[in-house]
């Protein structure tokens, strides 16, 4: 169960205001808008559903499922997948830059030893700490639940690219509420999806996202560093 | 109680039909092993000058079911050139329940070149295929390889509804976990397929990895290649690999621009002719 200090871990930790720069990433978003791709309320909801339920959402959630409470060599394993399994160099950066942060803010403000350990292996295996590396080992370190801190990472996801939509599409505050309203069932679905998967099982099948990724690093103009 | 069986639940439910092996390797005065077992099979045939030692491979079952499973070892050894390709697209039929297994290691030794070039690989609906291909290179050695799929008949006008399509890849470079990939769809495959962010109403899909020097030039060239209508094309370098994937609408389209960009690739990188051999097109 998630008593009140979880809660409060996962609102603090997930909340914009966490400094890993999150605002700064649109993981493709940003060239589906300029194809028109994603171009109103309706189309982000699609796309970020695709997203949740096929993408990052599935992949990054069962890695998140398999570093919460692995040690030893077992996490090893995870950190060199995570950091390994990045579809192109804009993916890859978004997930390694925002794990450091998030492992530097959180060890700064929440120590404890075992994001300590995270980062003696990271550097040891000379890899970067993938972002779902980094909050589940918080997650777990700090007593924070599997299931609620999954949820609480993917609504996260969702709210970062429904946040860059309001700014590159743009949409309205309110449609980016009612768009983020709308996927609630998704990500429940994504994480439940997650917590019932085989670590053979893990993967995404979301090319799209690849390929708009790749155009993006050739993007003319963009506001976005992925 | 008396357990009703169907002559197909019940070959259905048989461990394994088919386990066909395949392992080619080359050094730098030519073969140096060749083992096969069906229905796997390589044929060598005679190239033109320029061109690396061929290894043709051929799946003499026409097909492949549930519980068959297929495993290939290729490799170029220090300062061998191979070139390893399928002749002809291979088809993964309907299954009862079992998977689908292929098994493809790929290894280029220090001053080698090794080409994996594929063909097809067609998903009947309801098909269950789990494939993983290793790719180890050695320091100083240079490998382009490919996978391509193409989400049921589409000839036909069938689509895929149900199923597994699992493709994943492992790349290694002088020993080092460099970059992996694994492509996983499940149960109701057209979610995944129509989504927007997943494979757009795709109907095929394709990549190609390139281990070797000047990675950034040559993605830069890829992506100045002009692209086949029906098909997407992007370029990346993540992890010291250059990564190529397609997406095609049109699956024959899809195979064109793969053809294309596999044949400048193999010239730029490597002084290779640059054209696929005459059994590709066949």
């Amino acid at each position: 169960m998630l008593d009140e200090s979880g809660l409060y871990r996962l609102m603090t930790w997930l909340s914009p205001s966490f400094p890993v720069g999150a605002y700064t990433y649109s993981h493709g978003l940003e060239w589906a808008v300029e194809t028109g791709a994603v171009r109103d309320r309706q189309t982000l909801t699609d796309w970020v559903e695709g997203v949740l339920l096929h993408g990052a959402g599935r992949s990054d959630a069962d890695l998140f499922r398999e570093a919460h409470g692995a040690e030893g060599a077992a996490l090893d394993r995870v950190i060199e997948v995570a950091d390994a399994l990045r579809g192109t160099a804009e993916l890859a950066m978004e997930s390694a830059n925002q794990g450091r942060a998030f492992l530097t803010a959180v060890t700064a403000s929440w120590p404890h030893p075992r994001l300590e350990d995270l980062a003696t292996r990271c550097r040891a295996l000379e890899r970067p700490p993938a972002y779902p590396v980094a909050v589940a080992v918080a997650a777990s370190a700090h007593g924070v639940p599997l299931a609620p801190a999954l949820t609480a990472f993917l609504h996260a996801l969702a709210a970062n690219l429904v946040s860059a939509a309001v700014r590159l599409v743009p949409l309205g505050q309110t449609d980016g509420q009612k768009a983020q309203a709308a996927l609630a069932d998704t990500v429940h679905e994504a994480a439940a999806a997650a917590l019932g998967r085989d670590w053979d099982d893990l993967g995404a099948a979301a090319p799209v996202v690849d390929l708009f990724s790749m155009f993006h690093e050739t993007q003319y103009t963009r506001l976005f560093r992925s | 109680m008396y357990a009703v069986t169907s002559p197909s639940e019940r070959a259905a439910a048989e461990p394994s039909r088919l386990h066909g092996l395949l392992h080619v390797s080359a050094g730098p005065r030519g073969l140096r092993a060749l083992e096969q077992r069906a229905p796997l099979r390589a044929l060598l045939p005679r190239v033109p000058p320029g061109e690396p030692l061929t290894a043709c491979l051929t799946n003499t079952a026409g097909g492949l079911v549930g519980g068959d499973s297929l495993t290939v070892a290729v490799e170029a050894e220090p300062g061998g050139r191979l070139l390893a390709m399928a002749q002809a697209a291979e088809k993964v039929y309907r299954s009862l329940g079992p998977d689908v297994r292929m098994d493809v290691t790929l290894t280029a030794g220090e001053g080698a070149w090794l080409e994996w070039l594929p063909q097809e690989t067609i998903l009947f609906d309801a098909a269950r295929l789990r494939r993983r291909t290793r790719l180890d290179v050695a320091e100083g050695g240079r490998a382009l390889a490919g996978e391509m799929v193409v989400l049921g008949r589409t000839a036909h006008g069938e689509t895929v509804r149900t199923g597994l399509l699992r493709d994943a890849w492992e790349v290694r470079v002088g020993g080092r976990l460099a970059w992996m990939d694994a492509l996983h769809l499940e149960g109701d495959l057209r979610r995944a397929v129509d989504a927007s962010s997943g494979f757009g109403g795709a109907v095929a899909a394709a990549t190609a990895v390139f281990v070797g020097p000047d990675l950034e030039d040559l993605r830069d060239g890829l992506r100045d290649l002009p692209t086949e209508e029906g098909a997407m094309r992007g370029a990346t370098v993540v992890g010291g690999v250059l990564v190529a994937r397609w997406l095609g609408h049109d699956a024959q389209a899809m195979r064109c621009d793969f053809g294309r960009a596999w044949a400048w690739l193999r010239h730029r990188a490597e002084g290779l002719p640059e054209k696929l051999p005459r059994l590709w097109h066949v």
